[in-house]
């Protein structure tokens, strides 16, 4: 049996931050090492899906990572304004994680 | 021979911290006290303004006790001063410092290494052939430094490696104060100088460079601890309160980084992705199987042009009716004050305007999945971007009272359809800037670009600006 598990009950931390200037940086931990490798496993982090999410061209996506070490997942994409350019709204590029709120992972049960 | 080193940090004077984690930090009788205060997180305006980004009082308060403890408790003391990190910023540091000094009777000397890159010698560097690559594919970077862009820049910054204050180490001084710098090059400064093993000493320095917010509870506004031996360093903060554990010291390399496992670094970079972290108290974490990974010297710039002066107006918007419509009569209204302008005289390339909606994409933008207002409430914030202060603030005024009075179909409020918080409504913000050098470049001589001074304090007889 497949159930839709919205992401926020897998994640304690689901963060965006600036990665320098010209970057934002998704982060993503997981409660326990159970969860993170349901997520990994699911393969719904790709930069297919995270493209969509964003609404960005896949080139925009200039990085996934996975480590296990943390149970923790990095997504790195290229921003659109740079930080504190004219057309910025989001100087430290904090508020930038919303659409992963609404990520749901199919697990198998 | 040294073998070890013991370093208490506390970064970002100006964001404040416990007084009392100073003091357990100095009864692990630290060699080096390190205070990492530069950035790019704030955005371009700083670095192209030359305006301090923290609050002067909080700055000296910050400074005043990390400089007394370490000159009391013979504790050498290696901060990197303010913000953007530029001469001004320096010099708004050097000046703060020298209160101090005056206030407390302290006298210290002190080496003070500038971040700041001279253009003249950026130039020739450029004509010389140097090799240099934008750091991120962005369209606002060029691939490779041109002079037309050396030019453009307001003022260009580099973070300086370790080597500038491995030289200063070598100098009778109590103190050295840099202006950019690479954040973990003024921890690993004087371990690397002591032949410790560099992917250790790098990595220690990541683990403290942000303070605790490598331990649990996580913050940058109290202190980190560590003490690095030949073949591995521990970490514990000072703060009784706080802990270290295996996953509050790995997490610590994604904070704003793109690549989790590496850090780039002038001359190489550090690779944690097999480190091992091993709890051996109740609040100290063990750390080893960092690697340190030699590539070519190259040293990071970062330069900010001026694009133009801004003025905002701010004003909520509480009528369903027009918060149905408010896409259309935004562009209505922004096609009107084209015209208008443009009938003025004013060209259309002149002034940029932009008119942000808070309760609808204000905060993500372009990236926002949600395309429909559904607040109850919005905030508009009129943004016009123009080549004169004078030209930005015609240009939002008439924007503010055409979108104020603006008629549209089944409108409510014909007496007004803003509502403004502040008389005057409009707000002129200033100059603003974007950063337009963002790139590596080649470099044989790790120090030669960072001009090194001696200076006594009290004095401030010789200043950088």
């Amino acid at each position: 049996m497949i159930k839709k598990t919205l992401l926020t009950k897998l994640a304690t931390v689901i963060r965006s931050k600036n990665a320098g200037p010209f970057k934002i940086t998704l982060d993503i931990f997981f409660k326990n090492e159970e969860n993170y490798r349901k997520v990994k496993g699911s393969g719904v982090i790709t930069r297919e899906t995270i493209a969509k999410l964003y609404n960005i061209p896949e080139n925009r996506i200039l990085g996934i990572y996975f480590v296990d070490k943390v149970h923790g997942i990095k997504i790195t994409i290229l921003r659109g304004p740079s930080s504190g350019s004219a057309t910025d709204t989001d100087v430290y590029g904090a508020q930038q994680h919303a659409p992963l709120l609404a990520l749901e992972i199919p697990l198998t049960y | 021979m040294l073998d070890e080193v013991r370093i208490l940090s506390q970064p970002f004077p100006g964001y404040g911290f416990e007084k009392s984690s100073l003091e357990y930090g100095l009864s692990e009788k630290p060699h080096l006290l390190v205070c990492q205060g530069t950035s790019t997180d704030m955005g371009a305006y700083y670095l192209g303004s030359g305006k301090l980004f923290v609050g002067r009082v909080a700055l000296k308060r910050d400074l005043d006790l990390l400089l007394s403890y370490a000159l009391k408790n013979d504790v050498k003391f290696i901060a990197s001063l303010i913000g953007s990190g530029s001469d001004v910023d320096l010099t708004h540091g050097l000046r703060v410092l020298d209160e101090i000094a005056r206030e407390r009777q302290l006298n210290f000397r002190a080496a003070v290494i500038s971040g700041e890159i001279d253009k003249e010698w950026l130039k020739g560097k450029l004509a010389e052939g140097a090799d240099t690559w934008r750091l991120a594919p962005h369209p606002n970077l060029v691939d490779e430094l041109s002079e037309v862009d050396v030019d453009e820049s307001v003022r260009i910054v580099s973070q300086m490696g370790p080597e500038p204050v491995m030289k200063a180490l070598d100098l009778d001084v109590d103190v050295i104060i840099t202006g950019r710098s690479l954040d973990v090059g003024l921890i690993a400064a004087l371990p690397l100088k002591l032949g410790f093993e560099p992917g250790l000493t790098y990595h220690m320095a990541k683990t403290l460079e942000c303070g605790a917010l490598s331990a649990s509870p996580a913050t940058c506004s109290d202190l980190q601890f560590a003490s690095l031996r030949r073949d591995h360093f521990i970490v514990k903060p000072p703060n009784p309160l706080r802990k270290c554990t295996p996953l509050s010291c790995a997490v610590h390399s994604f904070y704003e980084r793109s690549d989790p496992n590496r850090e780039e670094c002038p001359g190489g970079y550090l690779d944690v992705s097999d480190a091992s972290y091993e709890q051996i108290d109740e609040r100290t974490v063990k750390i080893n199987g960092s690697k340190w990974v030699k590539t070519p010297y190259t040293i990071k710039l970062e330069g900010a042009k001026l694009v133009g002066n801004r003025t905002i107006t701010v004003a909520g918007i509480r009528c369903p009716t027009i918060i149905g419509r408010i896409d259309a009569i935004l562009n209505d209204v922004s096609d009107f004050v084209k015209h208008q302008s443009m009938e003025s005289g004013i060209g259309v390339d002149d002034f940029q305007l932009m008119i942000r909606v808070y309760g609808k994409d204000g905060v993500m933008g372009e990236l926002e999945p949600k395309k429909k207002a559904i607040s109850h409430e919005l905030c508009i914030i009129i943004d016009v971007l123009a080549k004169t202060q004078d030209l930005s603030n015609n240009i939002c005024a008439l924007t503010r009272s055409t979108l104020l009075h603006w008629g549209f179909p089944r409108r409510m409020t014909t007496a007004g359809n803003l509502a403004f918080p502040y008389s005057p409504s409009d707000i002129p913000v200033g100059k603003v800037y974007e950063f337009n050098v963002f790139h590596k470049m080649e470099l044989d001589n790790p120090c030669e670009p960072f001009m090194m001074k001696i200076l006594e304090f009290p004095g401030m007889n010789e200043v950088f600006e």
